[in-house]
């Protein structure tokens, strides 16, 4: 009894958040113009999406913006991550921790405009690169926040041993501490992606003319009634999220995978 | 004497104000087993990470064949560790751990693969190759660890604590192994524990410890049979220690009587502190024993019984017995002259070992076993 309530009330909670998300994917194969009537099944409003190149350009930007800032926040954020774990005092080692965690948390607003003041002032052109460089900023603490927990759950015997069978700063590093941190890594580069490309408020405010990123033209759009193109829109990046949920799942689970199919391979031999 | 292997002079470790070494001088020499024995925070895995090169001594030498090797890294060293969680490589399985250093050398793969199987038929994993870490047992583990640090052929074998985490039969076994593998290879090990059974069963030579220095070493015997104080004498084994006088040489007041015994060297009148082991004490008939007991309590231990009992000045003793005692009866207790061994109160290590030579070297004439 006290099961079946419970399984109701959990498919209740993922109706109401998924519902928004499938009305709204539902509505983009009308074939009428509005959300309110649905008259018919049409790939129109995919084909305007397609035909539409400024936001086919707009749609690339955002994800060559994700993918970069990801990359290089992932590399730093990684070293950072490294840098406090090695940090001996314990004062210094939380103060870092906590200026990292403090970026995190304050509203992406202020963030916003402390780039746009810093930007300005050191008279840079707002574009690319400025809205490149936010993003690998605001990323960067939650790259250090997934790869820090793995670092300090590592057995630090595990260095040590490292060192005595004859391994140099190094070889410890890319052979013994990257890969065990690996998974932490990993989960940080795909949050980084998706905080870069669901971004709005930083990159509303480090953007120039002539560069927009998805969020921000969806937005702009908006202001003057939602086109169904939109919704096709929409549509394709929750599949390509889903995708990358999924890529995820394989990455991580990619290790354990692999043991277990050496296992069968090393019994068959037995 | 050949020269040692490894040398510690004077060697001090501290952090802040936390002195963990006081002066430490110790010798190895090359192909012997040796154990540090110590509770913990008694400085003995210290000097194993000083001598892996995991730690720089505050003050003091530390010798290789001769050379000072204070600031050589870990992976220049040729010694290498069997760490107390194993640490093994997780991401790495049996045959990627235990040819790891090889690896870093750039050995060849064929080279490799017959180190690997030599290593792991030495600690009886043949055919393991394959394995995950995650899938071995901890005894599993920790030959895979030995292995590990084997395959680098070392000079010296350090090993911090390792057979802690298993069983009791499996720790018997590993014993047994390890001393075995030891003795095959000729190479030294240098082997930590807190467990005096396991030392006294394994090692060539113990240093016993305490709170950042050595109080004593020797072989096995010499420290079981004349441990230097009171505190050895309890770490190592049960032991009846009762406070005394030494009247003259070879005669030794306690328990309200007077006994011949083998010790000597000493000021007449000193007070002692004598040690009997209770497997030295028998339970005989009142008219027959040196002292008479009063039996407390018994319990069985297998292959023995721990008999608690009190003589008639309220001193307690402890006696090992093949047969059971009655309890609240009153036996006689005999002991020879020879089991009785005599501690002096801060007496040195050095003037220790001079003074027992010094009446080893007297007694030897009319001497007889």
């Amino acid at each position: 009894m006290k099961h079946k309530a419970a399984s109701l009330y959990l498919i209740f909670v993922f109706v109401v958040m998924y519902l928004p998300i499938f009305y709204l994917i539902f509505y983009s194969f009308n074939a009428g113009d509005y959300m309110n009537n649905f008259s018919g099944f049409s790939l129109e409003h995919y084909r305007t999406l397609f035909s539409d190149y400024r936001l086919m350009r707009i749609l690339a930007n955002t994800f060559i913006i994700a993918l970069l800032s990801a990359l290089f926040a992932t590399l730093i954020g990684t070293f950072g991550a490294l840098g406090i774990y090695h940090t001996r005092r314990r004062g210094t080692r939380n103060t870092l921790l906590s200026l990292n965690n403090i970026l995190i948390v304050s509203p992406d607003v202020i963030i916003g405009a402390s780039f746009l003041i810093l930007f300005t002032l050191i008279g840079m052109k707002l574009g690319f690169l400025s809205v490149l460089l936010a993003h690998i900023a605001f990323s960067i603490p939650i790259v250090v926040l997934m790869v820090l927990p793995r670092l300090n759950e590592m057995n630090p015997a595990l260095i040590d041993a490292a060192h005595d069978l004859g391994a140099n700063d190094y070889q410890v590093l890319s052979q013994i501490v990257l890969p065990y941190a690996w998974p932490g890594i990993l989960s940080g580069f795909f949050m980084a992606i998706t905080y870069s490309l669901d971004d709005f408020a930083v990159t509303f405010f480090v953007t120039g003319n002539g560069f927009s990123t998805l969020s921000i033209e969806i937005y702009s759009r908006a202001r003057q009634g939602i086109d169904l193109s939109i919704n096709a829109l929409s549509t394709l990046m929750f599949l390509v999220s889903l995708v990358l949920i999924v890529i995820y799942y394989f990455l991580s689970t990619y290790q354990q995978r692999g043991s277990k199919k050496k296992r069968t391979l090393g019994t068959a031999v037995r | 004497m050949t020269q040692p292997i490894i040398e510690f002079e004077h060697v001090a470790m501290q952090y802040g104000d936390n002195v963990v070494l006081k002066s430490i001088d110790l010798e190895i020499e090359s192909g012997k087993f040796y154990t540090l024995l110590g509770s913990s925070g008694s400085g003995k895995t210290t000097i194993l990470r000083l001598m892996a090169g995991f730690l720089t001594p505050t003050a003091g030498n530390i010798y290789f064949e001769g050379k000072n090797i204070n600031n050589v890294p870990p992976e220049k060293r040729r010694i290498n560790t069997v760490f107390q969680n194993y640490a093994l490589f997780p991401n790495m399985n049996v045959f990627e751990n235990v040819a790891f250093g090889m690896t870093l050398k750039g050995k060849s793969k064929r080279e490799m693969t017959e180190k690997v199987s030599e290593m792991l038929a030495l600690v009886k994993l043949s055919g393991y190759e394959d394995r995950e870490i995650s899938e071995l047992s901890g005894g599993q583990q920790q030959r895979v660890a030995i292995a590990r640090a084997l395959a680098n052929e070392p000079e010296i074998l350090v090993l911090d604590e390792p057979l802690s985490a298993l069983d009791y039969k499996l720790r018997k076994t590993m014993q047994y192994e390890l001393r075995n593998i030891q003795q095959r290879l000729g190479i030294t090990f240098v082997f930590v524990t807190h467990d005096q059974e396991e030392a006294l069963a394994m090692s060539d030579w113990i240093f016993v410890m305490d709170d950042g220095e050595i109080l004593q070493n020797g072989t096995p015997v010499d420290i079981y049979d004349a441990p230097i104080n009171h505190f050895v004498a309890e770490f190592i084994g049960e032991s009846n220690i009762i406070p005394g006088v030494m009247r003259e040489d070879y005669l030794v007041a306690f328990a309200g009587k007077e006994f011949e015994n083998v010790d000597g060297g000493m000021r007449p009148n000193e007070p002692v502190e004598v040690v009997l082991r209770p497997e030295d004490l028998d339970l005989v008939d009142v008219s027959e024993g040196k002292l008479v007991v009063t039996i407390d309590d018994e319990s069985f231990r297998g292959d023995y019984y721990e008999i608690t009992a009190h003589d008639d000045d309220q001193n307690h003793w402890q006696v090992q017995a093949t047969n059971s005692a009655e309890v609240g009866q009153r036996y006689g207790l005999y002991f020879d002259p020879e089991d009785i061994h005599i501690m002096r109160l801060n007496e040195s290590e050095e003037d220790f070992d001079a003074r027992l030579e010094q009446y080893e070297e007297e007694e030897a004439p009319d001497a007889s076993d």
